[in-house]
């Protein structure tokens, strides 16, 4: 049995995410093998086995059934959760679309990895960014111990009456999902104080009150559903950072919200990151700044709701800027490259985007150097081509 | 229950957009005046879906899910295992309504999944033959030589070249709770098997032949004749497998099957030689189910 008093370990991100589930106490899990996710499969099948958590665990055949079994328990009034990766999510997508248009508030956990073809199980953001239109929050986590107090604080965000959306929290495969980093563990008190039982008190199934979820609605009346999705979307903005700051108030972990950055306030030189690669452009911006270069980062945190107003702010005062994507569409730029140029809109800073760490390509402090550098060599000339493939062959 | 104990105004109220002799809809009547308020529903993508529920109008008086084409089954799993977490399931059924493409075809893996695990749910399918919904395209379930859109008569192809799947014993070889056949023209039957299906736990299927009327080329009146010839003529075996004991519950005349097959515009260009597999193929399936009836799989 895991302690119910809060300790630290040396876990990977895969078991952290199976110890907050354990917390945050769901009542139905539906999950199915697809690698770098799996070990959350077999740990949540043993803490329900073993009297850890209370739910029913459903052996789905396939992540499309999944996805299936949630939504459906969610929407029978209870709080759940799945996991996938990659393929897995691409073959659930239409059920996550629907769940997302339905207001149900599943979490899932991500475990990001590249969408083929080439094939690859390593890290890639192909897997959610396809994802990023079907109404579900999307959240990407830096470290370990974040993964662990996202996962807690989903619950919270996707639950709230104002939003009530579905939310996945994304990390990075391998990196995260396998390497074990401290973590500490809140006690389940303590979650259970942030987190209290699910109470719906929206639309579920329930004989004595016959609702219907899902059914057909007809141009007559289709508009102002996806408005009301537009609308939970946005007031999301709100309560995303209204929860950070009262899980930063008791756990003393503040993620900022939305976005986070270091080193911005000053900064002539910035890049955007998410993901594992924020802790690597850490290290790289103390030593530029050590070089007495003015470089920050600006670590994107949700890429839905979009934090159009606080790229603005914190970017306001910066010459030129970088956007990371570990993930491309192709034909125009990096998915995120294109949201933080659409938020910028009418400004006419230089801006580059880096298309690094494709397939899992490992991004080497070197890579993230190479960045800065370009970004400082711009002189504060818009460049002709944006785009920048970083550590590929072939490519200057 | 009796016939006559069914309640006039069942859960699936009036006012739907089916075609008039839509056996669907009769089928979707019936079940609900059996099963009563005590039931959550889902029906997937449809005709079914389209006839009894876009928004504003729903004539379902239940709590009603509607998901994809291929997760019924997991639907009601997802739904049956929310209401036995919170000590729900006791007195509440959980009932998927899909066709047979949805079924059979799109739907196959994730019902093979629920039935291997012995879900507790009703999963009942209105086999109407083909995918009627969408402009009458073959399905897995679409007899040998039958016209569809997808199996024309035309240069000589003579419709449809396959036979249909066997879902019922496809899902006998899972090794379920509850298997049975219905046909509305056996109300007895049908009443009895929705019954008893209604108040055991585990996995429960049932499948209901249904004749549509534009996919099968009939004229609206003679539904209910049609799926009575069906059990006659041995095109449509009335039978129920309860805990692993197989029963045939009618045997057939094996008689008038052209005069059957004739009735309908889908086999109207049917020859004696097509008839005769056809035929052959009913005897074989027969024999099959005969046999699995005969056999005592008990002995240890």
């Amino acid at each position: 049995m895991l302690p119910k008093e809060s300790y630290d370990d040396l876990i990977t991100a895969n078991q952290a995410v199976a110890i907050a589930v354990v917390r945050a106490k769901p009542k139905v899990i539906a999950v199915y093998p697809i690698s770098p996710q799996t070990p959350i499969v077999g740990f949540l099948a043993q803490y329900c086995a073993s009297g850890d958590l209370d739910s029913e665990y459903v052996r789905v055949e396939s992540e499309h059934s999944a996805m299936t079994v949630v939504a459906a328990a969610e929407g029978t009034g209870v709080r759940t959760f799945t996991s996938t990766a990659s393929q897995g999510l691409a073959y659930m997508h239409e059920v996550v679309a629907a769940t997302g248009g339905m207001r149900l508030p599943v979490v899932m956990f991500v475990a990001n990895r590249t969408l083929m073809s080439p094939g690859g199980i390593w890290p890639e953001y192909s897997d959610v960014m396809p994802e990023r239109d079907t109404c579900w929050l999307q959240v990407f986590v830096e470290d370990n111990q974040e993964v662990f107090d996202m996962i807690i604080q989903a619950y919270k965000i996707a639950e709230h009456q104002k939003v009530l959306l579905p939310i996945m929290v994304c990390g990075d495969g391998f990196i995260l999902t396998h390497t074990a980093d401290t973590v500490e563990i809140l006690s389940q008190k303590d979650v259970d104080d942030f987190l209290p039982p699910y109470e719906p008190k929206h639309a579920f199934l329930d004989v004595d009150n016959p609702l219907a979820q899902g059914i057909i609605v007809p141009p007559e009346y289709h508009m102002e559903a996806k408005y009301q999705l537009h609308q939970a979307m946005r007031n999301a903005k709100k309560v995303i950072k209204e929860i950070n700051d009262e899980f930063a108030e008791k756990f003393n972990r503040d993620y900022g919200g939305l976005i986070d950055s270091y080193r911005i306030e000053d900064a002539d030189y910035a890049l955007v990151v998410v993901g594992s690669t924020v802790s690597t452009t850490r290290i790289i911006v103390d030593a530029l700044r050590e070089k007495g270069e003015k470089v920050g980062l600006v670590k994107l945190r949700f890429f839905r709701p979009f934090p159009v107003e606080e790229i603005k702010e914190l970017l306001a005062n910066v010459k030129a800027i970088g956007v990371f994507d570990r993930s491309l569409s192709y034909g125009s730029t990096g998915q995120i490259f294109g949201e933080v140029r659409n938020a910028l809109y009418g400004e006419t800073k230089p801006i580059l985007n880096f298309i690094a760490g494709l397939g899992g390509r490992d991004i080497r402090e070197e890579d993230i150097m190479t960045m800065f550098k370009k970004i400082i060599e711009l002189n504060n000339k818009q460049p002709e081509d944006p785009i920048v493939f970083i550590n590929t062959r072939g490519i200057q | 229950m009796r016939l006559k104990d069914l309640s006039d105004r069942g859960l699936y109220v009036s006012g739907d957009s089916a075609c008039a002799g839509c056996m669907a809809a009769n089928i979707a009547i019936n079940i609900m005046r059996i099963l009563g308020k005590n039931t959550i529903g889902s029906v997937p993508p449809s005709c079914m879906s389209v006839f009894g529920s876009i928004f504003p109008k729903l004539n379902w008086d239940i709590p009603y899910f509607h998901m994809q084409f291929s997760n019924t089954a997991s639907t009601l799993t997802g739904i049956s295992r929310a209401l036995k977490v919170q000590g729900k399931d006791d007195d509440i059924v959980v009932m998927g309504l899909a066709g047979d493409g949805g079924t059979g075809d799109i739907g196959l893996q994730d019902l093979s999944a629920a039935a291997q695990r012995d879900e507790n749910i009703l999963y009942i399918c209105y086999n109407n033959q083909a995918y009627e919904n969408t402009g009458i395209q073959a399905s897995g379930q679409t007899p040998y030589a039958s016209w569809s859109n997808t199996t024309p008569i035309i240069n000589g192809h003579i419709g449809n070249p396959n036979f249909p799947k066997d879902i019922p014993r496809i899902l006998m070889a899972h090794d379920v709770t509850y298997v049975a056949t219905v046909s509305t023209a056996y109300i007895h039957d049908f009443i009895s098997k929705i019954e008893k299906a209604k108040n055991m736990k585990g996995f429960r299927y049932i499948e209901a032949l249904s004749v549509c009327t534009s996919g099968w080329k009939v004229p609206s009146q003679i539904g209910p004749k049609l799926v009575k010839e069906a059990v006659k003529t041995g095109f449509w075996i009335l039978m129920e497998c309860e805990k692993g004991k197989l029963t045939l519950n009618k045997t057939p005349e094996f008689a008038g099957l052209k005069e059957f097959l004739l009735k309908q515009g889908r086999f109207k260009h049917i020859t004696d030689e097509e008839t005769k597999v056809i035929a052959k193929h009913i005897k074989r399936r027969w024999n099959i189910y005969k046999s699995l009836e005969q056999a005592n799989h008990f002995e240890e």
